[in-house]
């Protein structure tokens, strides 16, 4: 990865080298990077796999030239501050949570000048892969036993006062049993406007409800349920959404009801479409309203 | 204690009042607070009814006759305000948090104490100057501390009305406050934004000067009523003259663990972003509540 100090518009963090210790955890290797974090396997010392997210925006901190510790310029240092603060809730907010859907977190640490968040390692591959591999047309009672669990997860997630603000294929994994797990609670923390007025948004377009575009003083779970009937979506086989800032002004997203007529029950489409409506008070108001509707 | 107080709420052009105000005597103490419940959320009046509420009643159970730390207790108050609210709504499993924005004053051996979340305002008024003020928890004062917008720009700005926190929500609320020593005369004016938002600052200080709470107070509802016309917010008002002499600066020292009141106006408002910042202690501290609750949840 190529790496340039103060590069104009953005800032290009280099990930732990392979090897590094932390704590008691060996890096094996980067899993994912994102504008917050970097995401790494690692071992701890019984050898149990481990994914460890580390805190690093890389609008704000700056690592380069192999060092382990990030830059982080005097003036950002405030803004850096605020952001560990809104890692720590979502630390928080998964260390209460205990869930067969939602990813485990193991630890928690401070080091490098930053914060680690140390989670379950799990296997299988996301839902994103799994539609991409199936070409779309997943089975009715595939999507809506799968669904009825994942809700469950999100159900704890949204009783325990935290918002997911990112739910989309590539955030649910499916084990190699099927079960799905809800993971990367990163923009969970933007459910708080207070924060973060320099930090990246990382909602996905598409996936994201139209007041995460617009009006974040509306976030409810309404907003997350517009993300499970985008994902939803996907899952009947069209991955590429119309983002939700698009749609207020010319909404070219066909109703899955007339999209899969016939192909799926009426029952599920407009289950579907009802998640996708563009006015928060119009979507079904909580998970559980949802899943009694799922399972009709 | 020797103080007159007035209060009023109205309704304004609104269909229903949302505002709650009150207070409450001890004989050592007094508290008054206002609570602005948010429209667009349902049932804010329940929950400015419910922060009111814990207020009072934390007040009736501590201030016996004063409080230990009126400071602690604001603070404290303010996250019991909160859990009410968030209870509240998983008992009646409401599809939408209620919220509300408070301030609350406690004075006591001639210092007041004050604390606020949201856009509620506390104005510590003397000799027709303002003393200290809070700031509001919105976008537009934050716009305002970094220089991008003046003072006066706030009333009429678009995003006026975003606040940075509340009661009830999905987080914590973290309340800023402040404390003075009371000089007599001084006006202790506790007003929710229907209030201070059509009023200019010169009006507002204007209203007080040669008035008696009694007269000043109805006034400035009217003018404000009729400055925000249709548009006119619920608007409610707690307001305090001090009657006696300042007390001695040293007889109270270990009374007031919080940080020096402001002098002046503008470098009240002035600061950056400090009360976002998190030391070193808050960094350890949270990590340790966090292992603390990860160990608490571990199988086995």
């Amino acid at each position: 990865m190529a790496s340039q100090a103060n590069q104009p518009g953005g800032q290009v963090n280099e990930p732990i080298p392979v090897g590094t210790r932390l704590e008691n955890y060996r890096i094996v290797h980067l899993l994912a990077s994102g504008g917050f974090s970097f995401v790494y396997l690692a071992h701890d010392e019984n050898e149990t796999p481990v994914a460890i997210k580390e805190y690093l925006p890389s609008t704000l901190a700056l690592r380069a030239n192999g060092e382990s510790y990030p830059r982080i310029p005097e003036q950002d240092l405030a803004t850096f501050r605020v952001g560990m603060k809104s890692f720590f809730e979502e630390g928080r907010a998964l260390a209460g949570l205990s869930h067969p859907n939602i990813v485990r977190v193991l630890n928690f640490f401070r080091a490098n000048e930053t914060v680690y968040l140390v989670m379950r390692y799990e296997r299988g591959r996301t839902l994103h892969d799994h539609i991409g591999r199936r070409r779309g047309a997943l089975k009715e009672p595939w999507i809506r036993a799968t669904f009825a669990q994942l809700l469950n997860g999100l159900r704890e997630v949204h009783s325990n006062k935290l918002l997911h603000l990112d739910i989309k294929p590539s955030n649910v994994y499916l084990r190699t049993d099927g079960t799905p797990v809800l993971l990367d609670f990163g923009a969970a923390r933007q459910a708080f406007p207070a924060e973060g007025m320099k930090l990246p948004q990382t909602f996905t377009p598409g996936f994201a409800s139209p007041e995460q575009h617009v009006d974040r003083e509306l976030l409810g779970p309404w907003s997350d349920i517009y993300s499970v009937g985008a994902t939803m979506y996907a899952c009947l086989g069209n991955a590429l959404l119309q983002p939700a800032d698009q749609r207020l002004n010319d909404d070219k997203l066909g109703p899955a009801r007339r999209v899969w007529e016939a192909k799926y029950s009426h029952e599920l489409l407009e289950t579907v479409d009802w998640c996708l409506q563009l006015h928060h008070l119009d979507r079904p108001q909580s998970v559980f309203a949802l899943q009694k509707a799922l399972r009709s | 204690m020797k103080f007159s107080l007035v209060r009023d709420s109205r309704r304004g052009m609104r269909r229903v009042n949302e505002d709650r105000v009150g207070h409450w005597e001890s004989p050592g103490a007094l508290l008054m607070a206002v609570a602005d419940g948010l429209g667009g959320h349902l049932h804010g009046e329940i929950a400015a009814h419910l922060a009111i509420e814990s207020f009072g009643a934390a007040f009736l159970r501590e201030a016996r006759p004063k409080l230990a730390d009126p400071a602690r207790f604001l603070s404290r108050t303010m996250a019991a305000a909160h859990e009410a609210i968030v209870r509240h709504t998983e008992k009646l499993q409401l599809s939408d948090m209620p919220r509300t924005v408070l301030v609350a004053c406690v004075v006591q051996d001639g210092y007041a104490h004050w604390s606020n979340v949201g856009d509620c305002r506390f104005y510590l008024l003397r000799e027709g100057r303002v003393i200290a003020r809070t700031r509001d928890d919105t976008v537009v004062q934050l716009l305002v501390d970094e220089g991008r917008i003046r003072e006066e720009a706030i009333a009429s700005h678009p995003e006026r009305n975003r606040l940075l926190q509340t009661l009830g929500g999905y987080q914590a609320p973290r309340p800023a406050g402040a404390s003075a020593r009371l000089a007599k005369d001084d006006v202790l004016l506790l007003c929710s934004d229907g209030f201070w938002g059509p009023l200019t600052q010169r009006q507002l200080l204007h209203g007080f000067i040669a008035n008696p709470l009694g007269q000043a107070i109805p006034d400035l509802m009217a003018l404000a009523e009729m400055r925000a016309g249709d548009e006119c917010d619920n608007l409610s008002v707690v307001a305090l003259a001090w009657g006696e002499d300042e007390v001695a600066a040293a007889d109270a020292a270990q009374t007031v663990p919080q940080r020096e009141p402001a002098t002046d106006v503008q470098d009240f408002t002035a600061t950056d972003l400090d009360f976002l910042r998190m030391s070193d202690e808050d960094i350890e501290r949270a990590i340790a509540e966090i292992r603390a609750a990860l160990r608490k949840n571990a199988p086995r």
